[in-house]
């Protein structure tokens, strides 16, 4: 009943009323059917009925808005009971003794619950409006904690860009040309840096409103992975990856795009915090209601105080040294809002000789 | 390339077109830019340009529709230059005759081969017989396929596909072309007998196909084989 509760006052007034109207016929149908039903088994005790259609009214003043509901059927239950249930039968006669008390008793049971329940509704409104304020605040922090990242993930490569191009134009008559070449190598560097990092920002706006609903088609996860591989090579030659990937071919719903970003965030941080030049290994393997892409390195693992807020944007800040790059960014909290649209799941954790992250993509049923 | 090839850069951002121009420059070729699509029309008449690189976002005329109006009455390899979060539009220019696409940003070898795979493509009057490429040879006369000198079986359809991707190596392809191509032009849009096709020939000509070494995906644009070294 919670639930149709918090629908109920979510929805507009008119709709709330026609709810309501819909409630009391249903109720007082219901309770006019049973008393019926029991005064035939039972005429003598007519006490009950009297009970049976407090009962009806006490739900509809729960679940209806407003005093009126309730008023209004008890008096039509006062009717039926004089009318059906108390002698004489099938006529009105509001002389009988004790019939004033009855009424009286139906009228001030329903509009008490009707004053509560309004009451309890108006609380749920006021809880409801606050839960959206905070979630809109919790919204917004997200929001700034992501810009905040972006601004600093994205000043880092920019200061290195714009340090050595000036150190090259200002100096250039005195520099060696392999100091030359070395400043233009860094600039190279940090420019694909950047680039990483604008790809990772544009994939976000692939992620469509407050709902985060991508589009999926089915992909070859093979398709998939390759290409990601293929992608990586090109900025990370020397980086040696082993990848293995089940024997079927597997169709999987997803955003191909999302997906490959994913992978090539995963591996890339592998190479370049695992500080070790050991393979690194993407294993993906077939389980009966999902598919399981494990990135795993041979190197440091993460760092322990990182482990409980790897994913939330802000791990950069917490133990940061002057090198920007040893920070995850946003990258990692990228990947987890990604996988979470496609219902999947990200974990990160430390094995025995270094870090592995898992996600997995649920299977078209 | 040893002979000097006539290039037209159609680009509207300055700092792009001066590092391509220089760089082309530099390799011996002739550039000529232009800033906006109305430019690249009338040049591409005028000045009979070998190649065209198009960039697809133009201050004034769309990109695709400036491929439209020189594809009207010219057969010149055009290659576009585009911004990664289009896929779409990318199909639709290659789909429209665009020979071939880059990706910005990108490297000046990775231009270069670009430029000598859609020049050798579209001036090379005799199809090439035989593709070789690390250890991989196909001989299209002979139908013959060997990995590493040993025959590799294929079905019909996989066969076609692959020999139509060894004849235009190092060109991506598109799904929907490869899909008219094969099935013919009133197959349904849905490509998946397409990907399952490839799959099948990855596992026979592949060592890992988590990682090709022959055939290449492009997610959501199709497939590129590896340049034909036998040339």
């Amino acid at each position: 009943m919670k639930i149709r509760l918090q629908k109920l006052h979510c929805l507009p007034m008119w709709k709330r009323h026609i709810h309501s109207i819909f409630i009391s016929i249903i109720c007082m149908s219901v309770a006019l059917m049973v008393a019926f039903t029991y005064h035939q088994i039972m005429p003598e005790h007519s006490a009950n009925i009297a009970l049976i259609f407090i009962l009806a009214l006490t739900i509809i003043s729960r679940y209806s808005v407003g005093y009126i509901y309730g008023f209004v059927c008890s008096v039509i239950a006062v009717i039926f009971i004089n009318y059906l249930f108390t002698y004489p039968y099938f006529e009105l006669n509001f002389t009988l003794s004790g019939y004033p008390i009855t009424f009286l008793v139906m009228a001030i049971v329903t509009v008490i619950i009707s004053t509560m329940t309004s009451h309890l509704t108006l609380q749920a409104d006021v809880i409801a409006e606050r839960e959206k304020q905070l979630a809109e605040a919790e919204k917004e922090k997200m929001r700034a904690n992501l810009l905040r990242a972006i601004s600093h993930d994205l000043r880092t490569p920019l200061t290195g860009i714009i340090g050595n191009s000036s150190l090259f134009l200002e100096n250039k008559e005195r520099l060696s040309s392999e100091e030359q070449a070395d400043i233009i190598n860094n600039i190279y560097k940090d420019s694909h840096w950047l680039l990483n990092m604008v790809e990772n920002l544009l994939t976000i706006t692939r992620i469509r409103g407050e709902n985060f609903t991508i589009n999926t088609s089915d992909e070859p996860v093979e398709e998939v992975v390759s290409e990601a591989l293929q992608k990586l090579h090109k900025r990370y030659p020397d980086a040696v990856i082993q990848a293995k990937i089940p024997e079927e071919f597997l169709l999987l719903p997803m955003d191909a795009i999302l997906i490959e970003q994913v992978t090539i965030n995963l591996l890339e941080n592998a190479i370049i915090h695992s500080t070790s030049h050991l393979p690194i290994e993407l294993l993906v393997e077939n389980h009966p209601d999902e598919v399981s892409f494990t990135v795993r390195d041979y190197g440091v693992g993460i760092p322990k105080e990182m482990l409980g807020n790897l994913f939330d944007g802000t791990s950069y800040s917490t133990s940061q040294s002057a090198d920007a790059r040893k920070g995850m960014g946003i990258g990692l909290s990228i990947c987890k809002t990604i996988i979470t649209a496609h219902r999947g799941t990200l974990i990160g954790q430390n094995h025995k000789n270094g870090a592995e992250f898992i996600f997995t993509l649920p299977k078209n049923k | 390339m040893t002979t000097k090839i006539k290039v037209l850069l159609i680009e509207d951002d300055k700092s792009i077109s001066t590092f391509v121009a220089t760089a082309l420059d530099s390799n011996g070729h002739k550039v000529t830019t232009a800033a906006s699509g109305k430019e690249g029309i009338s040049l591409a008449a005028s000045f009979c340009p070998d190649i065209i690189l198009l960039d697809l976002g133009l201050p004034d005329i769309d990109g695709i529709e400036v491929l439209r109006q020189i594809r009207s009455w010219n057969n010149v390899p055009v290659i576009i230059i585009s911004a990664r979060s289009k896929e779409q539009d990318k199909v639709t220019a290659l789909d429209m005759g665009a020979d071939d696409y880059i990706t910005k940003p990108f490297g000046i070898s990775e231009l270069m081969a670009r430029i000598r795979t859609s020049m050798r493509h579209s001036y090379s009057r005799t199809p090439d017989r035989i593709y070789k490429a690390k250890e991989l040879e196909i001989n299209f006369e002979k139908r013959l396929i060997r990995l590493e000198g040993k025959e590799v079986h294929l079905t019909q359809i996989e066969y076609q596909l692959l020999t139509m991707l060894a004849e235009n190596s190092g060109r991506v392809l598109t799904y929907s072309y490869l899909m008219s191509a094969i099935w013919g032009p009133y197959i349904d849009s849905n490509n998946q007998i397409l990907r399952v096709n490839m799959a099948n020939i990855r596992r026979k000509i592949e060592q890992n196909p988590a990682q090709p070494q022959y055939v290449f995906t492009e997610i959501g644009i199709g497939y590129r084989m590896l340049e034909n070294e036998n040339i």
